[in-house]
């Protein structure tokens, strides 16, 4: 097991920048993600760690041993591609065993090694076949069996379970988290997908365009994010982006949104003080809405109305689209609401509960 | 409800208001004419051969025989079609063993590598594929005299396989190409070096290529007349092309019998190759199950 750590990494093609002064730390035996949209250069970072490109700027350690011109094979890393890469000439047993084979173990090593790995996948009966005989699913198993197999000091998985349709994308999220509690080897995980991402990880690491944006456990990022990128990619659903302005007349602050005002608590007031200029960005979680009869202000409740505008039941709950002005908020609400599509309806949420960015530079301020 | 009865099913949809006789094309009669036409012009010089090779009484004339005789065939393994041909497939094979190597490897480094001026590389091999033979004839014949490697198969072998790497360089380098790159990154991150990588991955997955590659260095080879002409004038080192035309001013007077039945004996090592390797080379490429789509 090793910690693995990038300083400044940087990585350019030319004149396009895919990782930018990238700082990072995994710990030994952490798993973690890196998620970000397409094109936000996690899988080249990925490529980094594991040999395959080598960082314009910046060094990467594995362990203690700088890592940057040693070659992937002399590295004692175990990949899972994204498109399993299993050779197709090769048995199943024989992909399993490839990297015992160059590294001269024993038949009789071997053999035990694999059909122990097999009978843990549950692929045994797999053995002889060939990776075109297989279901993505059992290729994804052989994949992960030939990285087990490696005993490496850390694993690297690119996109594992983006070819698999969702019920079984959601067994094989159960089995890489059993299989890591049995083998706690430091892995980084790269995907585009947040449930994944949620579900699975010690620490997230969200990227865009090749920047960092916020490293931190599921439950951290999800309740602070760090900027309106990170608020606006993590949750589903969507978190609700409104434009604030704060209106600091009067005795205390108050914030202008969604065609009302409600006054914030002393605590959040100070905080907008470091905005630079009036405008926010204010971010509510749709579970943090609910619809409620019209209540007076209070401090810190802002009380909307609207229109529905879309209901889309999901069986345990219903997401509820409603426009608000010109702007539309989504709420989760209990399954049988009652609502229709055209009904008025109004919606609470508490400001303490919102997150509030710098409308110009996009920071969280609280 | 009767045949005769009408019946609304939905919206009228309004009749065609005029209609248009198909037009036939004379284009495709003409080309199958023009194929069959060219498909003679290659079918009756091999139906001569063949005819004439089990004539006693052959001439320059297609024509029946009175009686089938393979005649002609013992008298052109008498006159040196055995060696001949044994000759024509030490200089096909020595060649092609050793343009399939260089090719390979070669077409690994360029398809895979990021090489210095690979680009000009390329330009350059591409350009050598289209040298004529005659124009290095002269300097390569002053070169094995130096080094006195005139009259030797092996060294005539080497100059042959070298007529042909500039082309399996390219083909090669194609198909490896076509070999998805993670197969080459897993293996790496297994552990493989990349003679490991070459052998245990590449090669396995390119043998469609290898073949087409080694084919056609070996019909290239051994059809050769030129290079062995020159290089090599020891009789017993004669291979079937360059004995055909010994055989044919030999003589005086042309044996189209025994001509016949030489090339027909000359052209069976080349035919089987075909037939053999055809069964792979229907196969194509398949990474099937290796990696997704």
């Amino acid at each position: 097991m090793a910690k693995i750590v990038l300083r400044r990494v940087t990585k350019s093609f030319g004149s396009k920048v895919a990782v930018d002064d990238l700082n990072l730390e995994v710990e030994d035996g952490e798993f973690v993600i890196v998620v970000g949209p397409s094109g936000c250069g996690k899988t080249t970072t990925l490529r980094m760690i594991a040999g395959f490109e080598t960082p314009t700027k910046g060094t990467v350690h594995i362990g203690d041993t700088l890592m940057n011109h040693v070659p992937p094979k002399d590295r004692n890393l175990a990949m899972v591609f994204q498109n399993y890469a299993l050779f197709p000439h090769m048995s199943v047993a024989r992909n399993l065993s490839f990297g015992l084979r160059i590294r001269h173990e024993s038949k009789k090593d071997i053999d035990s090694q694999v059909r122990e790995i097999a009978e843990m996948l549950g692929i045994t009966a797999l053995l002889d076949s060939r990776p075109s005989q297989l279901s993505g699913g059992e290729r994804q198993r052989v994949a992960l069996g030939r990285a087990l197999l490696r005993k490496p000091q850390a694993f690297l998985l690119d996109e594992p379970l983006s070819n698999l349709d969702a019920a079984l994308r959601s067994q094989m999220r159960f089995e890489l988290k059993r299989i890591h509690s049995q083998f706690p080897v430091t892995t980084v995980y790269v995907t585009h997908d947040q449930v994944e991402a949620m579900t699975m990880a010690d620490r997230i690491v969200l990227l865009n365009h090749g920047e960092l944006q916020q490293v931190a456990p599921p439950e951290l990022l999800y309740a602070e994010p760090l900027n309106v990128f990170v608020a606006g990619f993590i949750g589903s659903p969507k978190i609700n982006l409104t434009a604030g302005h704060i209106d600091r007349s009067g005795d205390g602050s108050a914030l202008r949104c969604l065609d009302t005002k409600v006054a914030v608590p002393t605590e959040i007031a100070e905080r907008l003080r470091s905005a630079q200029g009036d405008v926010v960005t204010i971010g509510i979680r749709p579970e943090d809405v609910q619809p409620c009869s019209p209540l007076d202000g209070q401090v810190g409740r802002a009380v909307v109305s609207g229109r529905v505008e879309l209901i889309e039941p999901l069986g345990a709950e219903t997401h509820v689209a409603v426009r608000v002005g010109d702007e539309i908020v989504t709420c989760r609400t209990p399954p049988r609401s009652g609502l229709e599509v055209g009904s008025t309806i109004n919606l609470s949420f508490d400001i303490e509960q919102a997150s509030i960015f710098d409308g110009t530079s996009g920071l969280r301020l609280c | 409800m009767s045949a005769d009865q009408v019946v609304a099913t939905g919206p009228e949809i309004a009749a065609p208001a005029v209609v248009v006789p198909r037009q036939r094309s004379l284009a495709r009669p003409l080309l199958n004419v023009l194929m069959v036409i060219i498909g003679i012009a290659f079918l009756l010089p091999m139906l001569w051969l063949i005819l004439a090779s089990l004539n006693p009484q052959a001439d320059d004339t297609l024509s029946v025989p009175h009686a089938f005789s393979i005649l002609n065939y013992h008298l052109a393994i008498r006159a040196g079609a055995g060696a001949a041909i044994k000759n024509s497939l030490y200089l096909a094979g020595v060649s092609t063993i050793i343009a399939t190597a260089v090719s390979t490897m070669a077409g690994f480094m360029l398809a895979r590598r990021r090489i210095r001026f690979k680009g000009a590389f390329l330009v350059l091999v591409l350009f050598l594929t289209g040298l004529p033979v005659t124009l290095l004839l002269i300097p390569t014949y002053q070169i094995f005299v130096n080094l006195s490697w005139l009259n030797s198969k092996f060294y005539t072998s080497v100059v042959l396989a070298s007529m042909s790497v500039p082309f399996a360089i390219w083909l090669m380098k194609n198909f490896i190409g076509q070999v998805p790159g993670e197969f080459e990154e897993a293996a790496a991150i297994e552990g493989a070096s990349e003679l490991h990588i070459l052998f245990r991955i590449v090669i396995p997955l390119v043998i469609p290529g290898i073949l087409v590659s080694a084919i056609l260095t070996f019909i290239n080879s051994w059809g050769a007349f030129l290079i062995p002409l020159v290089l090599d004038a020891n009789p017993s080192d004669t291979p079937g092309a360059v004995g055909i035309y010994q055989f044919m001013s030999a003589n005086g007077q042309v044996q189209f019998g025994q001509l016949a039945a030489y090339s027909v004996l000359f052209s069976v090592p080349v035919i089987i190759l075909y037939l053999i390797s055809s069964r792979w080379l229907s196969g194509g490429f398949s990474f099937a199950g290796g990696v997704k789509g």
